[in-house]
């Protein structure tokens, strides 16, 4: 609603107080505030989620004698300036000084990666191009310079060597090749041996019940015995090759010196990747950061989840998103449709509707605190002592589980589904309802071929706004199934290939947990602000989606109350 | 319309076109589909109130006793009745020292064992210890032993057998010898062992202790030795009657004719007199008729021979320094001094009585789980081991096994929502404690602390999410130019859209390490930001009018964004220097004078201060509260029919007029209902109170500390919870709390959003 155009004054004076023309600007705070608010959440989250990946240069800090910071006797420290701040424990009256926050890397050897220094210890500070930062499998980044490749066979390789770079280079990636080879032969081929096995061993206990019970069980116990003996000798074959492989991971080694002067020696088996980050051009730098994106995506956590990537996680939240779907779209539909199209409209279909609605507003906590109780026990635990009885007392659906999770938040969010879709169908104008009706159409043909197309967007909105709640929440998943570490995806290559008993890893929960529960607070902070990242384009992504359709929609029936 | 029609004459029509069968088929095939789903699924999803109630309402029920079994005994003069953990042998023990093992099933006949004693001992008194399985028997000439009942229970299959392989101690000297013991009380806590006797002295009663201690080793437990005798006698005032041992073996209580209880304390080598009362003196027949620990050995259950019942424990009241026994309960009266008395070793449950009345007590509760007038005359009682049976002897010499089922003593309405005087508290208190170190632990669970802290986190979020979000609502649907609300609303909504766990996670680890320095700055920023917004309207319009034009209306949120952001400025500067000026403490070790909030606060107010507090939940909970109230409120607000704005601003009104006596009356209905939506998502936000708050369950309002919220609570918990235990379902309580709190407050919102639809639609 447009304000009047003002009237011509007949004189020019300031407005009285009593117009309020000053309260309306504050009221122009609050939104002001609100918009800030979110503007610098967001702008936070990014820039923190940003920086996670970018390659900072490392610092070379000549630190005055006697500075609190030093490690041992070296007066020298090298590593990434994280932040720059007033000292934290501060006290007393004063500007506080101000402290650098760094990365140190090395965990192995100084038993923690950050390090505070004053920044008036720092006497002379430089990044010397020959500093090279190791990712490797365990103990987080080293930082250090390279002094020489021990190669098994050809001796030793110095790092002034002109062979060195390009033999490194070649190492590195025959060793990340080998490592990929190791993990498919234990993840997937040992892995489907394993699972059949374990599916005879439950299957042998199903017969040593049926001899307890007198049948006669000798023949079937004697195929299984033998298929047992094969898959074992199976098994040993591939073990001793990742064995073997696993030794040819270790025979090289490189060599490299701390800025506290001392040598290390790392076997090759254990180095990721490795860069120079005093060397990048902008260019290169972004290629790094692109690299450290996709590793991010597509890799699996490492190090109690601080390192490597969060794939599980999103693939976690991705079935569960998907299955949830799956489960209310039918559910929200039909019962909208019921409610809309098939009830007598009256005071008890009203009241419904207030409940149903109502729902929504039910803290998701206790649709978890259900789904516990109904879905893991009550469900979970009598198709346990229906199907799965061989494998008791360990449960199979009578714990936390990705279907239970599923269903919970198919639960929580129907109410938002039957909701938007109740009212994209009563936008459908009454004149197309009618129009169908008088051409000869039944009811259902009407609702199934007009007003079911015309109303889809709508219930699409609806769907969406359910995913990203869905995909958002935590809480309840707490309860029925989500884990920090889940060993195995709940699809795979073994048969049946989708596992809806298995427990999964979900953004949200990954962040809570990298958070909170997480050995080492400090060194997860990045990986945490990745996730959140992540999480959130998810999530305003899908709002974004389901705002756009909404809004064309609305354009589309401008017409009909809606 | 076609039904009331009157028959119109028959017009030649065209020939009718039926629908195909199938159609027809269909059609009505999927009307019934969609009908029976429609309420099948709606029903489904009302059921989760009627399945956690389902899961609750087992906590409010009472004990259920129903009799099981009766054994005939051989009519011996019974004393001590004791049983197994399984109830499956309990043991009767005679006059003459002999035990008695039957076998409640009938499968076993009654099986007499003699321990073996010297020949010339004659027994004359006898206690039990259900927990370590031991019988202890005093002489007639001053000595006693320590029988060990050694229940084995072995399993063929799910089939159990229990068998007992009693075996008597050496006979230790007690007193005074050749002098008969009426009454010996006996604890084993391990290496320290107490035992204390009531002797008859040629008419004249003594009380006398002994202090033995067992060294274990490597190597197994080595003999017991006499540490020290003690005769407590000259310090009492009247005539013993009973005599207990703390659960630790360090105390004795002995209680007198007259009335009196000495509490004496084993310090050192002595074992020193520290409290005397009288736990009936305000009635006229003040004697002790009575006098039992209940489990755990910190609580004294006395009954009066008129039937008043009290309940004393061990605490350090206001002023002492040292635990002192004091009246915490006043039990349900028994119809005379109780005759026998046995307590749970689960729980703090016990079976008392007298004569042919019998109640199962629930200390922490003070309530009576239940109680019956028995057919019979109850000698001797006992509470099976897991608190699933009770055992009565008559005095027919019948044993009566009767199975209780009462899978939680410790509920009720007292336990949620009362304030209970928990064992070793100073005062009765609201307290969620749900589990503990030891099987004596009492478990707390006052749901008034979450209910508080729900509170609290919601007052804190509401104060700040309020005024932001109404303030700009009304900005948004009055004041903004229209085409800025298509990009303001949905960046707004999007806001709603943020998952809490993010918030909680920023709250917690970026927000909270941040204010926690500065908070005189946030106090600045708080107090700042409103008197910024309406000075700064104020001189706006002291200026000139060709410097107002460059401000259109609708644009002033945007001009007031570098103001914000100057103030949020200036008050981070000069949060220090306020701190500096006002909150100066004295360091009391250096004597140093420190300007630092953290520290001022609690001297100066005496509460608390953590870093994860309520400003820290209320600032967080506001990104989910304001997005939520901000739209219903803009909603309500902006569907205002315009013929009301128009009249008046066409009667001269201006705009802020307008707003505030016009639409703002108008929608209050639908800003109501706004508000009672954003109380309803605080109410039961969950991860962001779990991350951003201690999570510990106090009862303050204190801006500066934590609390601990139904919703977090359940988070915490509910996963380690066995499944249909206690906790699991006062969990569920908790969770059914949150359902009826916010559903109750969605429909109110509801209803009157309907309500004001209704009215937009008539004016």
């Amino acid at each position: 609603m447009r304000s009047a155009p003002p009237l011509p004054r007949v004189r020019e004076r300031p407005p009285r107080l009593t117009t309020g023309e000053p309260l309306v600007w504050g009221t122009a705070m609050g939104l002001t505030v609100g918009l800030a608010m979110i503007l610098y959440l967001l702008g936070l989250i990014l820039v923190n989620g940003v920086t996670a990946f970018w390659p900072r240069r490392v610092a070379w800090l000549e630190l005055r004698p006697g500075s609190a910071a030093r490690l041992g006797q070296a007066a020298v420290l090298a590593g990434e300036v994280v932040a720059e701040q007033a000292k934290r424990d501060h006290l007393g009256s004063g500007p506080a000084p101000q402290e650098w926050q760094l990365f140190l890397g090395n965990k192995d050897v100084y038993g923690q990666a950050f390090r505070y220094v004053d920044a008036a210890d720092v006497v002379r500070r430089s990044y010397p191009r020959t500093l090279m930062v190791i990712e490797r499998l365990e103990y987080g980044d080293a930082i250090g310079v390279p002094v020489a490749l021990e190669i098994k066979g050809e001796g030793v390789l110095p790092a002034e060597a002109p062979r060195f770079a390009a033999r490194l280079r070649q190492l590195v990636e025959e060793v990340n090749r080998r490592r990929a080879r190791i993990r498919q032969l234990e993840k997937r081929d040992i892995g489907a041996l394993n699972a059949r096995m374990e599916k005879l061993r439950l299957r042998q206990r199903a017969l040593e019940r049926a001899r307890q019970a007198g049948r006669d069980v000798a023949a079937a116990w004697q195929a299984v015995a033998e298929e047992m003996a094969a898959l074992q000798a199976r098994y040993e074959a591939l073990a001793q090759q990742a064995r073997h492989l696993r030794q040819q991971q270790d025979e090289h080694a490189l060599v490299y010196r701390l800025a506290t002067g001392e040598e290390r020696r790392l076997p090759l088996g254990q180095v990721v990747h490795y860069y120079y980050p005093n060397r990048l051009s902008v260019w290169q730098r972004l290629g790094l950061l692109a690299r450290n994106v996709w590793v991010f995506l597509s890799e699996e956590p490492r190090e109690a989840n601080t390192e490597g990537g969060v794939f599980p996680a999103i693939f976690g939240t991705f079935v569960m998103t998907v299955l949830m779907s799956l489960a209310v779209t039918p559910f929200g539909v039909v019962a909208a449709l019921y409610l809309l199209e098939y009830a007598r409209q009256g005071l008890l279909v009203r009241l419904v509707r207030i409940a149903v609605s109502n729902l929504a507003g039910v803290p998701s906590i206790v649709f978890g605190v259900f789904g516990l109780g109904f879905f893991v026990y009550g469900v979970g635990g009598s198709l346990d002592a229906l199907f799965f009885a061989e494998a008791l007392p360990t449960p199979t659906f009578g714990t936390g589980g990705i279907l239970w999770a599923s269903l919970t938040l198919a639960l929580m969010t129907v109410p938002v589904v039957i909701v938007a879709t109740e009212e994209a169908l009563a936008a459908v104008p009454r004149g197309m309802r009618e129009g169908s009706l008088a051409l000869g159409a039944s009811k259902w043909q009407t609702i199934q071929r007009i007003v079911l197309p015309a109303a889809a967007p709508g219930i699409l909105t609806g769907l969406i706004l359910a995913m990203a709640r869905g995909a958002g929440e935590v809480a309840p998943l707490m309860l029925v199934g989500v884990v920090k570490l889940a060993p195995s995806l709940p699809i795979d290559t073994v048969f049946p290939f989708i596992h809806l008993e298995r427990k999964f890893m979900h953004l949200g929960f990954h962040i809570y947990d990298l958070g909170f529960q997480s050995p080492d607070a400090e060194a997860a902070k990045p990986m945490v602000f990745a996730t959140t990242l992540l999480l959130i384009t998810l999530v305003v992504v899908l709002n974004l989606g389901a705002l756009y359709i909404r809004e064309k929609l609305r354009r589309k029936y401008a017409t009909a109350a809606f | 319309m076609a039904r009331t029609t009157p028959e119109v004459p028959a017009t030649r029509t065209l020939p009718r076109v039926a629908p195909a069968r199938s159609v027809l088929l269909v059609d009505r095939l999927m009307a019934v589909g969609i009908t029976f789903g429609g309420i099948a699924i709606i029903v489904a999803v009302l059921g989760i109130f009627v399945f956690i109630l389902s899961q609750v309402l087992p906590l409010f029920r009472g004990a259920r006793v129903a009799p099981l079994q009766q054994v005939a005994l051989p009519p011996q003069p019974y004393v001590l009745l004791g049983t197994d953990e399984w109830t499956a042998l309990p043991v009767l023990v005679s006059a003459d020292g002999t035990l008695w093992f039957v076998d409640p099933s009938g499968q076993r006949p009654v099986q007499r064992v003699s321990p073996a004693h010297p020949p010339d001992v004659a027994f004359t008194a006898f206690a039990y210890d259900q927990g370590r399985q031991e019988v202890v028997m005093a002489t007639r000439d001053g000595r006693f032993t320590v029988v060990r009942l050694n229940y084995q229970a072995t399993f063929a299959g799910s089939a159990r057998t229990v068998v007992a392989h009693p075996q008597a101690g050496p006979l230790l000297a007690l007193g005074r010898q050749g002098y008969p013991i009426t009454h010996i009380a006996y604890r084993d806590s391990g290496s320290d062992k107490l035992a204390v006797a009531i002797q008859d002295v040629a008419g004249r009663r003594e009380v006398h202790a002994v202090h033995l201690v067992q060294r274990r080793t490597l190597l197994g437990a080595s003999k017991v030795q006499v540490k020290n005798r003690y005769d407590l006698t000259p310090q009492l005032a009247g005539t013993p009657q009973a005599v207990a041992v703390t659960a630790q073996a360090d105390g004795v209580v002995v209680a007198t004719e007259e009335g009196d209880v000495y509490y004496f304390v084993r310090q050192s080598e002595a074992l020193a007199l520290r409290q005397v009362f009288a736990p009936f003196q305000d009635l006229a027949a003040p004697q002790i008729a009575s006098m039992h620990f209940l489990l755990g050995g910190v609580s004294l259950a006395f009954s009066s021979p008129s039937g008043a019942h009290r309940l004393f424990s061990l605490y350090v009241p206001a002023g002492a320094a040292v635990r002192l026994f004091g009246q915490t309960k006043a039990l349900t009266p028994l119809p005379a001094g109780a005759s026998f008395f046995a307590h749970s070793l689960r729980n703090k449950a016990f079976l008392t009585g007298a004569g042919a009345w019998a109640g199962l007590y629930y200390a922490t509760t003070a309530t009576v789980r239940w109680q019956q007038q028995l057919p019979f005359t109850v000698t001797l009682a006992r509470l099976g081991g897991k608190y699933d049976r009770l055992l009565f002897l008559d005095d027919h010499h019948t044993l009566h096994l009767y199975a209780l089922d009462d899978p939680h003593p410790e509920d009720g309405w007292r336990a949620f929502f009362g304030k209970l005087w928990y064992e070793g508290a100073a005062a009765p208190a609201y307290v969620w404690q749900s589990t503990g170190g030891s099987d004596a632990f009492e478990p707390k669970l006052s749901l008034v602390p979450l209910i508080i802290g729900t509170l609290k986190g919601t007052f804190y979020a509401l104060l700040f999410a309020v005024p932001v979000a109404l303030l700009a609502a009304i900005y948004t649907s009055q004041f903004l130019h229209p085409n800025l609300r298509l990009v303001v609303k949905p960046t707004m909504e999007i806001m709603a859209s943020l998952p809490s766990v993010i918030l909680g996670f920023l709250a917690a680890l970026w927000l909270a390490p941040l204010l926690e320095r500065r908070i005189p700055s946030c106090l600045l920023i708080f107090l700042g930001i409103p008197w910024a917004a309406v000075v700064f309207g104020w001189l706006w319009n002291r200026l000139p009018r060709r410097c107002r034009r460059l401000v259109r209306p609708g644009y002033e949120f945007l001009a007031f964004a570098p103001v914000l952001l100057a103030v949020v400025y200036a008050a981070w500067q000069l949060g220090p220097l306020l701190e500096r000026w006002l909150f100066v403490v004295t360091d009391p070790h250096s004597g140093q004078r420190l300007a630092d909030f953290r520290l001022w606060w609690p001297q100066a107010t005496g509460t608390r201060f953590e870093q994860r507090n309520a400003l820290v939940v209320g600032f967080m909970m506001g990104f989910a509260v304001i997005p939520i109230i901000f739209t219903i409120a803009e909603d309500a607000l902006s569907s205002v029919p315009a013929a009301l704005k128009s009249a008046s601003l066409a009667l001269g009104a201006s705009r802020w007029q307008t707003a505030v006596r016009v639409v703002i009356p108008t929608a209050s209905a639908g800003i109501f209902s706004a508000l009672m939506i954003g109380l309803g998502r605080a109410v039961g936000e969950t991860m962001i109170v779990l991350m951003a708050t201690g999570n510990t369950p106090i009862m303050d309002f204190s801006i500066f500390t934590g609390m601990r919220t139904l919703s977090a609570n359940i988070a915490v918990e509910l996963p380690e919870a066995p499944h249909h235990g206690t906790l699991y379902r006062t969990l569920f309580l908790g969770g059914l709390l949150l359902f009826v709190m916010t559903f109750l407050v969605n429909t109110v919102a509801e209803i009157l959003r309907q309500h004001l639809r209704e009215r937009y639609k008539t004016v």
